[in-house]
């Protein structure tokens, strides 16, 4: 396979930025310095989770997503909405007339992922009935989750469920049957998922496991929110039932962690979310620990979906009334199984390829520079106060000994190292003394 | 320990101790996860470390479950990595018996904890390209493992 680049779904506002360090030291991946008081990402060790998005004072952190304006090239368009939308408007207001509301501001059709779900879910056991060979599996529905096993976790990129999410089958077959049904080809059709985060964006023009997505791109769900906002506001009471989507409990439960498993048959599955568990629990899985769990759902973003960068409602408001809307609409499935599983049969929910591990480079490319690399690193750990004040630039002091090995630093950086440095040189009035101080 | 003639292999480039207490299950697999930071930042394959990682994760959970106390250590050389584990503990009484899969002399309360299914030793060796065990009844055990490295970034 050709070089495909690894881009990102976030910018720095150079212009808003003051260069605190607050988005550094939030980074999983320790992705971001501070050079010039400005903060610089590194898109090599970036995996898009939005945490300094999340943490920044000064909205100096943008996401990168599709906006409106973008959905004039297309001739159809389709809105094709994360459930989480439907948790953000308050405890009156239905699906269905958010989705009515959302076709309003410039769609030409609405979809409603919640029978994809349950696909998908038939889909997944059939392929851990079919493949018992490695355990855990590990969901590919969150894409930051996909990202940090490349990098951080690469020898799991096998435990990856080879299945799309539902964002994408759901386009796939919509865009079969739009065309169809409306004589359009497949470029005028664009096919947009509202997001509760930025790394959907990501996935969509770069997807790890297939050449193209079959999304044209991903709204904010904090776009498309004061428009609903203010239609909701006016036309109360006058927009039920305009669509003719099915909505179900199963589809909105997966807006929060567990959705995804609760509706398995496996009893012995896990559902962890948050970045710093989500880490934790791939080290035990790494480490051979979980063995006995046969699948593991992994969100990245706190209590799942709902609790993404890109929401408005916070969380727990959110969560309540995404309880509130499963218990309403129940959770009776409707999905048609052997549909499902001839479909499987026939590849329809497969990754095209398998994820490919994308580990962070070494000290060295050569064994033995980088073995002389590490030593000089922890040295250095030894010489630097490790009170990780994020002064230097770096997100902590280990940080900033390897980026001092890796040439991309110098001791000098920090400032606790000058003061001492300044004070030897006072006592022992030796202007060479900096190599020895401690 | 002697070292047999078969043992004296080329430098050794980087080694590293980790002191491993029994019966601290808190803090069991730390050792195992410093382990496998140390390898990816030294650009080991990360086939070759999901390997070691396990079974370095398994020797220390041992260590943890019956032994008083041990030092786990890992060598890099040119050609492999050795990753040893000394224990001052019981000793194995029957090595072939041990080595078998499914074979526990876990407790009780372990098993309840989830332990001792009786895979560490097999899986040790499962994953381990050369795999060396000694024990001394009352005294304590040796384990070495060893994993090829094939050589390209050598």
């Amino acid at each position: 396979m050709a070089e495909r680049r690894f881009t990102h779904s976030i910018r720095v506002d150079v212009a808003k930025c003051i260069g605190c360090v607050a988005c550094m030291k939030v980074c999983p991946t320790k992705a971001i310095r501070v050079r010039q008081k400005k903060a610089i990402i590194s898109y090599d060790r970036c995996i898009d989770c939005g945490g300094c998005l999340r943490v920044c004072p000064y909205n100096a952190i943008m996401p990168l997503t599709t906006q409106l304006a973008d959905l004039d090239r297309f001739k159809f368009k389709i809105a094709l909405p994360s459930p989480v939308l439907y948790t953000q408007f308050g405890q009156e207001v239905m699906p269905n007339e958010v989705l009515t509301i959302l076709k309003e501001i410039g769609f030409d059709h609405v979809y409603d992922e919640a029978l994809v779900c349950e696909m998908i879910n038939v889909a997944t056991e059939e392929y851990l009935d079919e493949n018992k060979r490695l355990r855990p599996m590990i969901s590919s529905m969150c894409p930051v989750v996909v990202r940090l096993i490349q990098r951080l976790f690469p020898s799991l990129c096998g435990n990856i469920l080879p299945i799309e999410p539902p964002r994408e089958i759901a386009a796939k077959n919509l865009r079969a049957e739009v065309c169809k049904q409306h004589n359009l080809n497949s470029e005028q059709v664009g096919i947009i998922h509202i997001t509760p985060c930025s790394a959907k964006m990501v996935s969509i023009n770069h997807p790890e496991s297939m050449a193209k997505s079959h999304l044209d791109g991903a709204i904010s769900i904090r776009e498309v929110y004061n428009k609903i906002m203010m239609k909701l506001k006016k036309e109360t009471g006058m927009l039920m039932m305009q669509t003719q989507n099915r909505i179900s409990g199963i589809g909105i439960g997966w807006a929060i962690e567990g959705g995804e498993i609760r509706g398995l048959k496996y009893t012995s599955s896990v559902s962890v979310s948050g970045l710093l568990d989500t880490i934790r629990i791939l080290e035990d899985v790494e480490s051979g620990r979980l063995k006995n769990i046969e699948y593991l759902e992994c969100l990245i973003c706190p209590d799942g979906c709902i609790g993404g960068p890109l929401t408005v409602e916070n969380r727990f408001v959110a969560k309540s009334n995404a309880l509130r809307l499963m218990r309403h609409f129940g959770g009776k499935k409707r999905v048609n199984s052997a549909l499902v599983k001839r479909l499987y049969s026939e590849n329809f929910f497969s990754f095209k390829w398998a994820v490919e591990p994308k580990s962070f480079p070494p000290l060295d490319k050569d064994r033995n520079v980088a073995i002389q690399k590490l030593k000089d690193k922890e040295i250095l750990i030894q010489r630097l106060p490790g009170t990780d004040c994020g002064v230097c630039g770096a997100p902590d002091c280990r940080t900033l000994a390897e980026d001092i090995v890796r040439g991309e630093a110098r001791l000098e950086d920090c400032i606790y190292y000058n003061e001492i440095v300044q004070k030897n040189r006072k006592i022992t009035g030796d202007k060479n003394e900096t190599r020895r101080s401690r | 320990m002697m070292m047999n003639k078969s043992d004296v292999q080329s430098e050794v480039l980087f080694q590293q101790e980790f002191a491993i207490r029994g019966g601290d299950f808190v803090n069991a697999g730390e050792s195992s996860c410093k382990i496998r930071n140390t390898l990816r930042e030294i650009g080991i394959d990360s086939d070759v470390i999901r390997r070691i990682a396990i079974a370095a994760y398994e020797a220390e959970m041992n260590v943890v479950m019956y032994a008083e106390n041990g030092v786990m250590s890992i060598s890099v050389y040119r050609e492999e990595i050795l990753l040893t584990i000394d224990d001052k503990g019981p000793g194995i009484e029957d090595i072939d018996l041990a080595m078998q899969p499914g074979y526990s002399t876990a407790t009780e309360e372990m098993r309840e904890m989830g332990f001792g299914a009786g895979m560490g030793l097999p899986n040790m060796k499962k994953n381990a390209d050369r795999f060396k065990i000694m024990s001394e009844l009352g005294k304590g055990t040796r384990l070495e493992i060893r994993i090829l490295l094939d050589d390209k970034n050598g």
